[in-house]
């Protein structure tokens, strides 16, 4: 199969920390932190109540070609993000296109205001139900941006769900099957997966500190992000800026336990996708680990990560320091955090860092952004039910 | 032609368990009888998968807060392995790709009122919590067979068998999988209900086994000729649709069609199929008819259908089956498939 080279175009960004590829740059090189006391849910009964909340998102400024109401809060987050890739891109026409995005809960958000109206006696609105199918996430998109003949696919690997997108667009681009793609991951903040993490002890009650030795658990979060992908040749022939290209990727699975991530399955996925992007270890110089900032994820993907490259490996990060756990967004706006980092010559910082747990024995650059010249950059997800995906990219030029 | 060729396939439906028993009421065309449900979410009468307890059929290991979503997907994938007579053991490189509309809506909605109703919010069965995940069911999997290779979960509704087809293809084409498990589940339950008020509702599970079409010896079903899908006005985006699909097909070469849509969608459907094919289509499927609105699982079970019929029909050695979806989201697609052309090829012994 003859394999075209792909590059990142676009990038479009809903965050705690800002909205628009620009401000979340700002937010990233800044360490600015996302978490506020969370308000899209009653948090009464909890101990404590922290979280990556987008504020001040307003739907009506994104979505005019369907009705607000029809859309759920991920959904309006994925045409968002949608809309300002494809403008950061300069994206006029798409040819073929495919939209890709991950999710963990989809609608999950209206399925539990249902829930909640049975159990208090009443009877659910009309709109919500038809805000709970997760495909509507890139079909939103696909009706905002007037696209028909398009691949729209919602890829629900939960907490890895951003990284399968992103691959998927990949392939699809690497193989000639679209013109475009928009890929990425979009999640609302929900009950369930906060309910579910505190009950596991895994919520940290105030903020979250990958990789550190009192590190307590996640903050849950919400957003999007999206990526435009494109044939290198193409970019370059409409004058497209690069940012970054697409070198491969790797998925597997544990085939193990439901929750607690494997070290040899989660280090067989790096290697599967620097031998996809025909890498080797020394070539990383940077990586956006998964780092969620519970005691078991942040020791067992270090470890990997040390079974991989050794002792001496490269930097490694974790944005949801300041974006929480954006479930299905997740490792879509930490791609997006690589592809800056590569275009913009930055490491952005592990904050909330004190001091490094023995178990994670790795540079995270604490607290403050440094500068850097980065080539490849490695972009780790893990999930629930053993699904793991690792992105590689690389500077292009 | 997309390389991609289906060896094997299997079913858990109202008609009963396994592959005969879904062939089996295809051929006779008969409906199932719908039975009385009722749990703290609503009641309703629905076409289940009979006599599936989960306990039952899987054991009482990891099963005590597990989703009925998973469970069928586990015993559909332990079925189809043993139709195949261990032929084919899994490498390290089988994946599996499911489709679905929203996961588990019985467990997703039993978590909730949980947290809402219980002494604190946080008093929940954390062990429900991956059940919860639309995930759960590809992932279990994996867990149950040993599968490590390529593992995705797709959510498309209706519209699953193209999306997951589609998916697994690229994953095949490019070789991140060796063969992939692919296929679709939708459970019922009274959570489902609420979601999807106002028809019969179906519950199934359908799984194919699909690989390149150079990747062996294994005798072969169908070859995968084309997978489109539009989004816009139901009736032409299906018509769309379908042109692309068969863009180089003769028409006249179309044995089979399944119709899978929503049940409000049918006469689109079927409108937007007679203005590309015609009305000689010979053999005309609706599983939803037979065994209710099976959601993600509906176009899976479409695709199945036509391959039973298929093995008892001569006329159809060699031609085109072609299995159409419409949603009530817009999205319209298809999957046209050409069916194995000797005999030997067609019963797939």
């Amino acid at each position: 199969m003859s394999q075209q080279r792909v590059v990142v175009t676009g990038l479009g960004v809903v965050s705690s920390i800002g909205t628009g590829v620009a401000e979340y740059a700002a937010g990233l090189r800044a360490g600015r932190s996302g978490a506020r006391p969370i308000s899209v849910f009653d948090t009464g009964g909890f101990a404590h109540d922290i979280g990556c909340e987008v504020v001040g998102f307003d739907p009506t400024r994104w979505i005019t070609e369907q009705p607000v109401e029809d859309l759920g809060r991920a959904a309006q987050f994925s045409v968002a993000a949608a809309r300002l890739a494809v403008e950061d891109a300069g994206l006029t026409d798409f040819g073929r296109a495919m939209v890709c995005l991950g999710t963990t809960d989809g609608g999950g958000d209206a399925g539990e205001r249902i829930a909640e109206s049975v159990v208090r006696g009443g009877f659910p609105a009309r709109e919500l139900a038809r805000r709970v199918p997760a495909a509507a996430l890139p079909v939103a998109v696909a009706r905002e941006l007037r696209l028909s003949d398009v691949d729209c696919t919602t890829v629900a690997t939960a907490c890895a769900a951003g990284n399968y997108a992103i691959g998927n667009g990949f392939d699809a681009i690497a193989s000639g099957d679209v013109d475009v793609a928009l890929c990425g991951g979009a999640d609302a903040m929900c009950r369930m997966t906060f309910t579910g993490f505190y009950r596991l002890g895994a919520v940290d009650p105030q903020r979250c500190r990958p990789f550190d030795v009192d590190r307590a658990g996640i903050l849950t979060g919400e957003g999007a992000g999206v990526l435009v992908l494109e044939p290198l040749d193409a970019a370059v022939a409409r004058g497209a800026r690069i940012y970054a290209e697409v070198l491969g990727y790797g998925l597997n699975c544990d085939a193990g336990h439901p929750v607690a991530p494997d070290r040899d399955s989660v280090a067989d996925c790096m290697r599967l996708a620097l031998a996809d992007a025909g890498r080797t270890a020394a070539d990383v110089d940077l990586i956006s680990a998964h780092g969620t900032g519970t005691k078991a994820n942040d020791a067992i993907e270090c470890g990997a990560i040390h079974d991989v490259f050794g002792a001496a490996a490269p930097r490694t990060v974790s944005v949801k320091s300041m974006l929480g756990h954006t479930m299905g967004a997740a490792s879509a706006l930490s791609a997006i955090a690589c592809a800056v980092a590569i275009a913009e010559g930055f490491v952005p910082p592990t904050i909330n860092h004190v001091e490094t747990d023995p178990a994670c024995a790795i540079d995270c650059v604490p607290n403050t952004a440094v500068e850097a010249d980065l080539r490849v950059v490695q972009n780790n997800a893990l999930a629930f039910g053993g699904n793991n995906s690792v992105v590689l990219f690389g500077r292009h030029g | 032609m997309t390389g991609i060729v289906i060896t094997a396939w299997s079913a858990l439906t109202p008609f009963g368990h396994g592959r005969a028993a879904f062939a089996d009421g295809v051929r006779a065309g008969r409906p199932v009888d719908p039975v009385s449900t009722s749990d703290e979410w609503g009641t309703a009468d629905a076409c289940l998968v009979p006599d599936f307890d989960i306990v039952e059929q899987l054991g009482r290991k990891g099963t005590s807060s597990m989703d009925r979503t998973s469970a069928l997907a586990v015993a559909t994938l332990r079925g189809l392995q043993r139709d195949e007579d261990g032929s084919h053991a899994p490498d390290p490189r089988t994946g599996v790709v499911l489709g679905t509309t929203s996961g588990s809506a019985a467990t997703q909605f039993a978590f909730t009122r949980d947290s809402l109703t219980r002494r604190k919010p946080y008093f929940v069965n954390p062990a429900q919590m991956p059940f919860a995940l639309m995930n759960s069911a590809a992932a279990q999997c994996a867990m149950w067979h040993g599968l490590a290779g390529p593992n995705s979960t797709i959510a498309a509704g209706r519209g699953a068998a193209t999306a997951v087809l589609r998916y697994a293809g690229r994953l095949l084409r490019t070789g991140r999988a060796s063969g992939v498990f692919a296929g679709a589940v939708e459970e019922h339950s009274g959570a489902r209900e609420l979601l999807e008020q106002g028809q019969r509702l179906g519950e199934a599970s359908g799984m194919f086994f699909l690989q390149t079409a150079d990747a062996g010896n294994r005798p072969v079903l169908a070859e995968v000729v084309a997978l489109t899908t539009r989004i816009g006005e139901p009736r032409r985006a299906l018509a769309e649709s379908l042109r692309q699909a068969l863009a180089g097909c003769r028409p006249a070469d179309v044995w089979g069609l399944a119709s899978v849509g929503a049940p409000e969608l049918s006469e689109v459907e079927h409108e937007a199929a007679v203005e590309v094919l015609g009305q000689r289509v010979g053999t005309v499927v609706q599983p939803g008819q037979l065994v209710g609105d099976t959601g993600a699982a509906s176009g899976v079970l479409g695709v199945a259908a036509l391959l039973a019929l298929a093995e008892v029909d001569a006329s159809a050695r060699g031609r085109l089956a072609v299995t159409t979806s419409v949603d009530r989201d817009g999205t319209a697609g298809c999957v046209v498939l050409r069916l194995a052309g000797s005999s030997h090829q067609a019963r797939g012994d």
